[in-house]
């Protein structure tokens, strides 16, 4: 054996080496920087930008968008960051091309490593989505012997609402706060989706099949009904008002509703 | 500055600024031939009138119809209704290219004044049917829920003889007034009255307070259109036939 022969690095050697270069220290310090970015917007900013929630459902649909921006945020950080080290590193004005730099070749464990935790994070939003789900049809299903049903019909473009219980038709939405609802949404036409947003549930109006949600609202105060799914002409303004007031101004729009003939505006 | 770094910073804001004036191009082309110049009427203010609140509002009236014959709404051109042929190069210019469609004429625009009491007079000579949805057989949004047809108030029409219906309502923004009403129309004989073009109709006069300044689109919901979408297609999904704009100014 040759006394002089040079030892192949270890793979940590390598590592080190790999670490030390310039451009890799200032992709991960950039890495780091937008990460962060992407943390304090979706921990402080984007829960500012999002609507008022109004019942435990939108709770939850808002703390998925949170916190699913938060996991993404380093998968986010490093594109950005490769792409302003890239960025930076451009070739200017008359400079001489540079060599080409060594060929990548695929690496087993960083391919596994990359590999196994996109899976993990693709499980993660199933999981969470299915917990949530699950949660909120058996507190619904709880709920619905007690329920109040409103009949949503959805037609090109305009919503109706009646209550078969009270025998009230009307244009806006009117509920109870704290009191358990249960949406029967069918369509007249074509396809639309019943949304009223701050309440955190959405589904499809379709013709001939009726599809139900429920939720509870458990905050006074405005929402909006919107139609979620293009629906023609004038979808953009497929849209109506909706109120959450206690249970006494309820009764007493249900009685107005009943003094004018059973349809209210 | 180098001659070289010089040149690319001209060829920089050419090329930006010829990408901004050919896409400008293209819009305002494009605007000019999707653009539909709707014939416009605007309310007429007559004195005042107490409302329901007890407030006193401008009075304002405004008249309009609805025909089976887009000729004979004059909402798509002028021509002599009593000579022009259906499906002659005549009627052409005045029936919007669609003979057998109905329309709303002669106005398809509406323009009210804010904070007003509107009276509206329809006077409508189609032919009709069943709704799709029952509710808009109800008179909604005007005041006393009611609409005064050939001189009777009603609060709802039979839903399965509607002719059409004026269905207001507005743009999904927070930035203006509600403002929603539905009058249903009640469907008229299919024979012309004698010496007339048209049948006898019904004249429908409803009356309902603007909020703010806005914009807001009515449309029937009637399924007047052909079989397609439950009868939402062709007229129905058209603007200036059975659609069109208000402004509250």
């Amino acid at each position: 054996m040759d006394d002089h022969e040079e030892l192949a690095p270890t793979p940590g050697q390598r590592a080190g080496k790999f670490l030390k270069q310039k451009d890799i220290i200032q992709t991960i310090a950039l890495g780091l920087f937008f990460t962060a970015v992407f943390v304090v917007l979706g921990l402080w900013f984007y829960p500012k930008w999002m609507p008022e929630a109004m019942s435990k459902e939108m709770v939850g649909d808002e703390g998925i968008l949170k916190w699913f921006t938060v996991i993404s945020a380093p998968i986010a950080g490093i594109v950005l960051a490769i792409s302003a080290e890239s960025f930076m590193n451009r070739r200017k004005g008359n400079e001489p091309a540079t060599e080409d730099g060594a060929g990548i070749k695929t690496h087993g464990p960083v391919v596994l490593i990359w590999s196994a935790v996109s899976g993990l994070f693709c499980v993660l939003a199933i999981v969470w989505g299915i917990v949530e789900m699950n949660t909120w049809t058996s507190d619904a299903l709880t709920n619905a012997p007690h329920a109040l049903v409103v009949d949503v019909t959805g037609s090109q473009w305009a919503w109706s609402f009646e209550y078969p219980s009270l025998g009230v038709t009307s244009h806006d939405l009117y509920l109870p706060v704290g009191v358990p609802v249960q949406f029967n949404v069918v369509s007249a036409d074509v396809n639309h989706s019943f949304w009223p947003v701050q309440l955190g549930v959405k589904v499809d109006a379709n013709r001939l099949e009726t599809t139900v949600v429920r939720t509870t609202p458990d905050k006074l105060g405005h929402f909006d009904v919107k139609c979620a799914e293009l629906c023609g002409l004038y979808h953009a303004y497929m849209e109506t008002n909706g109120e959450v007031v206690t249970q006494a101004n309820f009764n007493n729009w249900i009685a107005t509703a009943k003094a004018n003939g059973g349809t209210e505006s | 500055m180098p001659a070289t770094k010089g040149k690319t910073v001209v060829g920089l804001v050419v090329t930006v600024t010829l990408s901004v004036a050919v896409l400008a191009g293209v819009g305002v082309l494009l605007h000019g031939h999707s653009y539909y110049n709707a014939p416009t009427e605007s309310a007429t203010v007559k004195g005042t009138i107490v409302g329901p609140d007890g407030k006193t509002y401008p009075h304002a009236f405004i008249s309009d119809g609805i025909f089976g014959d887009p000729i004979d709404s004059q909402a798509h051109g002028k021509c002599n209704t009593l000579t022009v042929q259906e499906g002659t190069p005549a009627a052409a210019a005045c029936d919007g290219g669609h003979p057998t469609w109905p329309s709303y004429g002669p106005y398809t625009h509406l323009v009210l004044p804010a904070h007003a009491y509107v009276t509206m007079t329809l006077h409508v000579y189609d032919s009709g049917g069943s709704l799709n949805v029952p509710y808009y057989a109800s008179v909604v949004g005007t005041i006393g829920g009611t609409a005064n047809y050939d001189g009777v108030d009603k609060a709802s029409i039979d839903p399965t003889a509607v002719q059409h219906t004026f269905t207001l309502h507005g743009v999904p923004t927070s930035s203006q007034d509600p403002l929603f009403v539905n009058v249903p129309l009640p469907q008229s004989d299919d024979a012309d009255a004698a010496g007339s073009p048209l049948p006898k109709g019904h004249t429908v006069t409803f009356s309902f307070i603007t909020g703010g300044k806005g914009n807001y689109v009515w449309n029937c919901e009637y399924p007047c259109g052909d079989t397609s979408y439950q009868g939402f297609g062709a007229v129905m999904g058209s603007t200036g036939f059975m659609s069109g704009k208000v402004t509250v100014i």
